[in-house]
């Protein structure tokens, strides 16, 4: 069947809406946001960005080995080997996600404060590999299930007797050339997991939940920019909309960062949740 | 019918089929070959007016495809015909028994049932065809061979009626690969009920197929029929072309096959005559009956024929060999290497795969990462590890014209047709130059010029000292490369 036009196709479609929505919004901050405020929003959302994709390339790393390493012990008959790795795999999958990652947050403070991590990229990589941590399970059961699936097809098998090595035939044969698909899907909903982690995160870490663990400490981000006395005012100002419908242009020009940041968060999820959907439907992976 | 047709399916802008002329002779038996995935199935199911428009463009003599099927001509010629389809499972309804299937509609009043259900099994397997009947079919019950004898049942209830009703005339049967998943057996049981009951009534009939060996038994035991049948074969020399195919040159060639004379008595492999797998005793014998087990040895220049009926385990006895299956109990020796049931797997990955054995699956469908280029097939075998390493345009030409190597070098092997597939599955096999070369249904979806060749290349290895094992179910050819002391059977014996 011939290929649908990009246009046609619902989860490129969502992407050029993204894309656009926060070129407009960046636009409109650029011509009536103070500068201060267009900074930091500008920086939050740069850092919220890399930390996003951070975490997808970290979950990647993560989730390939443990799934090689996993499928080496048990085809290799390790069974002891097979259950410390799967003991330890659970013992990480048992951590709520969001417990998880303020414990990592923890950590990280204390690492900064010891001035172990010092610039701000090593910073954004660290947060990214904490949250990393407790996301990469999702590749790892993807690739383990691929390859379990891959491996009661004859083809497997009709490779391996023809002396094609084993690494070769996972990585290239089912990861890569008949994986891609789920492997991008995966991707696209690491990317949106992590961004709504790091936000509720860093929004719970605002509030105070320890004197240790500050966002002071930390690179901005959306989460944190959004728990700012500023933001949180400019989002209360929506309620003034319902009692004084007339001032509701007034939101648009003099409380922007809260509402750019919060519309930057609830659109960016919204966009991913819709591409992640529509590329399932468009390449049949239910 | 038999004005010739220009047909043409796509699919997007994918031409599938593209043929011009394409006619079946009125009350005649057209018996049409070609390699697989060429086309046959297709064209037949254009012409019976059965293809899904929503799914491939499909032009027959510049109208479209609805404007085909309107035509009072092919509405006739759909009232009074029958299509039993090469895979039986998409044939069937899961949501009715095979019994209500057997009756419904026109073929509730056919006469003849138990007559035909009891030649298509066997008198002392009524039981067994009765308990069949109550059942819906799933994907792995009944198997292969008992759907498609369950078709060939409703295919002939249907003849029948049509016989008594006198409508012969206007009737029109399409058997696309009707035994396919059947032995040669229940195949000559087949053509001898289809053939008993055209002698009765003339009728349209076109019998798909890449059994060349089918000719064989036409012209042992229903020679009084060839003046009635029209032998074809598509072939694609550049484009898809119709050729009228003489049936001597088969025979012919058949009688000029002869055994190689081995020289040596060593063998590659040897394996004790009983294994146990999957919870079977299988047994290796020297005579059909079962009776004498005796040790297989497959002699380096050898060829060895390993024969059983369907179902009894031939695959998994080599999977066995080449360590895919596990077995309960098993003692072979592979180039001086023993292996047991407890050998462990590294041994076969170590020493074995792809150096001192290798096995050509069956199906070429299912041996091949379908979304792989053909160059990456053989990207990651051991022999590029040779120096100097081998050309891979050489490797191909051998079953492969040069301008079809040149065109399908980047193309996916899900792109390809069956019989390229196949022809691709054996080269791979054979490029590897192990000491042990297991061929399962080598000939499986090959035209006979193909068949030709892996004769030759077959004989080649032996010339070069490879030992062979072969399983197949073309014993017309390969009985005459075989000599009869290098011919065994596999008998599944009891439970283990």
């Amino acid at each position: 069947m011939k290929a649908a036009p990009v246009w046609q196709r619902k989860d490129t479609l969502w992407l050029a809406v993204w894309i656009g929505g926060l070129t407009v919004l960046g636009l409109w901050d650029v011509a009536f946001l103070n500068r201060p405020a267009l900074l930091r929003l500008a920086s939050a959302s740069w850092n919220t960005a890399i930390i996003g994709c951070a975490v997808v390339v970290c979950a990647f790393v993560f989730g390939w080995s443990s799934a090689l390493a996993l499928h080496a012990l048990d085809h290799a008959g390790r069974r002891w080997g097979y259950f410390v790795v799967t003991f330890f795999l659970n013992l990480i999958r048992s951590v709520p996600q969001v417990v998880g990652i303020l414990l990592g947050y923890v950590v990280l403070t204390l690492l900064i404060r010891e001035e172990m991590v010092g610039s701000q990229t090593t910073q954004l990589m660290a947060i990214a590999l904490v949250i990393s941590i407790f996301v990469f399970l999702e590749v790892t059961d993807l690739i383990l299930e691929r390859i379990r699936y891959f491996r009661k097809l004859d083809f497997f098998d009709a490779m391996l007797v023809s002396g094609v090595r084993e690494s070769r035939i996972i990585n290239l044969d089912i990861l890569l050339r008949n994986s891609r698909a789920h492997l991008v899907h995966k991707a696209i909903q690491l990317f949106g997991s992590s961004v709504f982690l790091l936000c509720s995160v860093d929004f719970i870490v605002s509030v105070g939940l320890s004197t240790d663990v500050s966002l002071a400490n930390f690179p901005p981000t959306l989460g944190g920019l959004l728990a700012t006395m500023d933001s949180k005012q400019d989002i209360l100002a929506i309620s003034t909309v319902l009692t004084d419908p007339l001032s509701a242009p007034r939101l648009l020009l003099e409380h922007l960062q809260g509402i750019s940041t919060a519309f930057t968060i609830v659109f960016t999820l919204l966009c991913v949740f819709r591409m992640s959907s529509a590329f399932v439907a468009r390449r049949r992976l239910e | 019918m038999h004005r010739g047709r220009t047909i043409h399916i796509a699919s997007g802008e994918r031409t599938l089929v593209a043929i011009d002329g394409f006619a079946v002779a009125p009350q005649q038996i057209t018996i049409l070959f070609g390699e697989s995935g060429i086309g046959k199935s297709l064209i037949a199911k254009a012409l019976y007016g059965i293809l899904d428009p929503e799914e491939l463009t499909v032009t027959i003599d510049g109208m479209s495809y609805e404007q085909y099927r309107s035509l009072p001509e092919t509405q006739q010629l759909q009232a009074e015909s029958f299509f039993v389809f090469q895979e039986p499972s998409t044939h069937l309804n899961p949501l009715m028994t095979l019994h209500e299937q057997l009756n419904e509609g026109s073929l509730a009043a056919a006469p003849h049932e138990a007559e035909i259900l009891r030649r298509l099994w066997s008198a002392s397997l009524e039981e067994e065809v009765s308990a069949l009947l109550r059942l819906y079919p799933k994907p792995y019950r009944p198997s292969g061979g008992e759907k498609q004898r369950m078709l060939l049942a409703m295919a002939f209830k249907k003849m029948d009626a049509i016989i008594e009703a006198g409508k012969g005339k206007n009737s029109f049967f399409v058997f696309d690969e009707p035994s396919g998943s059947l032995d040669n057996t229940y195949r000559d049981v087949f053509l001898e009920m289809l053939f008993d009951r055209y002698r009765t009534a003339p009728m349209t009939i076109v019998l798909i197929t890449h059994d060349y060996s089918t000719i064989g038994t036409i012209y042992e035991h229903h020679a009084d029929l060839l003046p009635r049948m029209i032998f074809k074969e598509l072939r694609l020399d550049g484009e898809l072309r119709l050729h009228t195919f003489a049936p001597k040159d088969y025979l012919r060639w058949l009688d000029q096959l002869r055994p190689l004379a081995h020289a040596s008595r060593e063998a590659a492999l040897t394996i004790e005559p009983e294994v146990h797998v999957h919870g079977r005793l299988l047994r290796i014998t020297r005579d059909p009956q079962g009776r004498e087990p005796c040790t297989m040895a497959v002699p380096y220049g050898g060829l060895v024929y390993l024969k059983a009926a369907s179902g009894v385990g031939k695959t998994t006895l080599v999977k066995t060999i080449t360590g895919l299956v596990r077995p309960q109990r098993m003692r072979a020796r592979v180039a001086g290497q023993e292996l047991d049931e407890r050998t462990p797997i590294h041994v076969w990955r170590k020493h074995l795969w792809g150096k001192m054995m290798t096995l050509v699956f069956q199906h070429a469908d299912e041996a091949f990462n379908l979304e792989s280029s053909v160059r990456g097939v053989f990207a990651g075998l051991p022999i590029w590890r040779k120096r100097p390493a081998p050309s891979l345009d050489r490797i191909l030409s051998d079953l492969m014209s040069e301008a079809t190597v040149l065109s399908f070098l980047d193309k996916k092997v899900k792109q390809l047709s069956g019989g390229q597939k196949q022809r691709l599955n054996l080269v791979r096999g054979m490029c590897l130059d192990t000491t042990l070369l297991i061929l399962d249904e080598p000939l499986n979806g090959l035209d006979f010029e193909s068949a030709g060749k892996v004769i030759q290349m077959v004989q080649r290895k032996q010339e070069q000292g490879k030992a062979i094992l072969l399983i197949s179910h073309n014993e017309d050819i390969f009985d005459r490369i075989v000599p009869k002391d290098d011919i065994y059977y596999l008998h599944a014996v009891t439970s283990a």
